[in-house]
């Protein structure tokens, strides 16, 4: 297990060695190439663990569920994930019924800010909205406290006490992220729906029977279910790629904080080719869409 | 064993300093927040003494730009081409493919831009200022500085906050350029767009107006994100635990702050530039 730890960051530069021209951006390549390797390894290796995650630590696996919903720190004060990703979410729905209603109006169509509502709330604005938040939430909060526990050593005192590091604290935390997105999410997009139709109907004035008769007209089951799979493809490579980060921090406090930073980058990018992948494949062909309304 | 793990995620409770108050729970997100304000306030008082660090606003705004460029470049043309193609879906239905160069400049300009601005500045920039900042104050730096004689707020901060302002002006403007780009490719070669109709389309909802209110919000965007870095950075307390919370909650609050705003700006922005 100490391979995953024992290489970047900390292999001196190799000194009494003859000048090659080019050297620095091949060592620059060969050290993207492990680095990529040992990445893939390591979530390779937290994914396969999972159902071993499950039978042997449940109870951990329930701990986390509740410490992800909640988060740490000055973060459970304002209201934990849930309230967080549902705020973010609230913001973006506003956003549809701000942008889309004076658009609409523009051409004279504002009656169809329901469907915007149904239609780019489900399909793009909460799934983006909800990955970013997610790397943000419980993503980073994931990578502070491995890597804590790396710099603390608590991640070798597991090794000692022979309990298995990866599955122990990120597969279990592949887990947890997983089941915790599904309340979540939940509320994320009922906050954005929430959102639309007030921004919609109250602040612009527009009557509720136009507003909702468009927003259902439009909105599908399926496209529901489709949206629920990118959140939870999105939270599983969120967790992955965040407990790596924390997983093999290195360089003290400091190297903590860039941990953190490096993560969220990575995992903000991971996420947005989820979202695109899933949605040019799902809807790449037919668009699934009927104006109709069936 | 349960705690022993459990342990690495709790709080670090702070020195009370004395007063009765911070033994009250909710009295310590207010006293952050004041202090938020106090350091904001002492932040743009020293924005305008001389001298400024110029050797160090060049190097944080070539620190800032770096970590950004790349999350930028990758995330503006999913983005773009991911709003693109659902607005195209309606379009194309109800036959109006050609219109599709408006949907694409209006996503582009006036959300997509900003948005991911917002993303890149408080995901990579605002976190990268305060795991620097946080290291140096884990490692007494800054209180060395104060011992000194040298404020840090005018010696790091100010560099840091003009830094990141004006890397998210530099950085919108990368956002709508290549997003664009990524779009026109994406609709005339993908989707089958004819060239002209889609450039002609561009001017039709979008103008002027809309770019100057979008600058406006890139701008309001670097400011909170660098403040809120930097305040979180400063504050950092508690080993490697806390510098990790605090980069953590620095990305969280800068999301929050920075999509409120987005928000607030969007509905003053559509009533001076319809």
């Amino acid at each position: 297990m100490r391979k995953y730890a024992a290489r970047s960051g900390r292999r001196e530069p190799e000194e009494d060695e003859t000048y090659i021209p080019g050297r620095q951006f091949l060592s620059g390549v060969v050290d993207a190439v492990r680095t990529l390797g040992e990445q893939t390894a390591f979530i390779g290796n937290a994914l396969a663990s999972t159902v071993d995650a499950v039978r042997r630590y449940p109870g951990e696996v329930l701990r986390l569920i509740a410490v992800l919903g909640m988060g740490t720190g000055a973060l459970a004060v304002i209201g934990g994930t849930v309230v967080i990703v549902g705020f973010l979410t609230l913001t973006t729905g506003a956003l549809i019924a701000v942008q889309g209603y004076n658009t609409l109006s523009n051409v004279g169509i504002e009656a169809l800010t329901g469907f915007l509502g149904a239609f780019l709330n489900v399909r793009f604005i909460v799934p983006a909205t909800a990955g970013v938040a997610l790397a943000a939430t419980i993503g980073a909060g994931a990578t502070a406290q491995l890597g804590a526990m790396r710099i603390n050593e608590e991640i070798d005192a597991l090794e000692a006490m022979a309990i298995r590091p990866i599955t122990y604290l990120a597969s279990t935390r592949i887990v947890a992220g997983v089941v915790a997105v599904i309340p979540i999410y939940t509320i994320a997009m009922l906050m954005g729906f929430l959102a639309t139709r007030f921004g919609t109907t109250i602040v612009y004035g527009q009557s509720r029977g136009v507003y909702d008769h468009y927003f259902s007209s439009f909105l599908h089951p399926t496209d529901l279910l489709w949206s629920f799979t990118e959140a939870l493809s999105m939270a599983a490579a969120v967790m992955a790629i965040h407990t790596y980060y924390g997983y093999n921090a290195t360089g003290g406090p400091a190297g903590v904080g860039e941990a953190v930073g490096r993560a969220v980058r990575s995992s903000i990018t991971a996420g947005v080719f989820i979202l695109l992948t899933i949605t040019l494949s799902v809807y790449g062909q037919s668009g699934n869409f009927h104006l109709s309304g069936g | 064993m349960d705690t022993a793990i459990g342990g690495a995620g709790k709080p670090v409770s702070e020195n009370p300093g004395g007063s009765t108050l911070s033994r009250v729970e909710w009295s310590k997100p207010a006293r952050a927040m004041g202090d938020f304000v106090v350091l904001a306030g002492e932040t743009f008082a020293a924005a305008f003494r001389r001298p400024l660090a110029w050797r160090e606003l060049i190097d944080q705004i070539w620190f800032v730009a770096r970590v950004s460029i790349v999350p930028t470049l990758v995330l503006s043309i999913p983005y773009t081409v991911l709003i693109v193609f659902t607005l195209n879906i309606v379009l194309i239905e109800v036959g109006a493919g050609d219109l599709s160069g408006a949907g694409a400049a209006l996503a582009s300009i006036t959300q997509v831009g900003p948005v991911v601005t917002a993303i890149v500045v408080s995901g990579a920039g605002s976190t990268a200022i305060c795991a620097d900042l946080g290291a140096r104050t884990i490692r007494e730096e800054i209180d060395a500085m104060k011992v000194i004689g040298i404020n840090p707020i005018q010696a790091l901060v100010v560099p840091r906050v003009i830094a990141a302002t004006f890397v998210a002006l530099l950085l919108y403007s990368a956002v709508a350029v290549v997003g664009l780009t990524g779009s026109y490719f994406f609709v005339v070669y993908v989707q089958h767009v004819t060239p002209g109709a889609f450039i002609f389309g561009m001017t039709i909802l979008t103008g002027l107006p809309q770019v100057i209110v979008s600058l406006v919000k890139a701008l309001l965007f670097g400011l909170s994100a660098g403040l809120i870095a930097c305040y979180k950075g400063l504050s950092v307390g508690g080993g490697a635990t806390g510098v990790g919370n605090a980069v953590n909650e620095t990305v969280v609050f800068a999301f929050m702050a920075l999509f409120l705003i987005n928000i607030l700006a969007t509905a003053f922005g559509v009533k001076v530039a319809p």
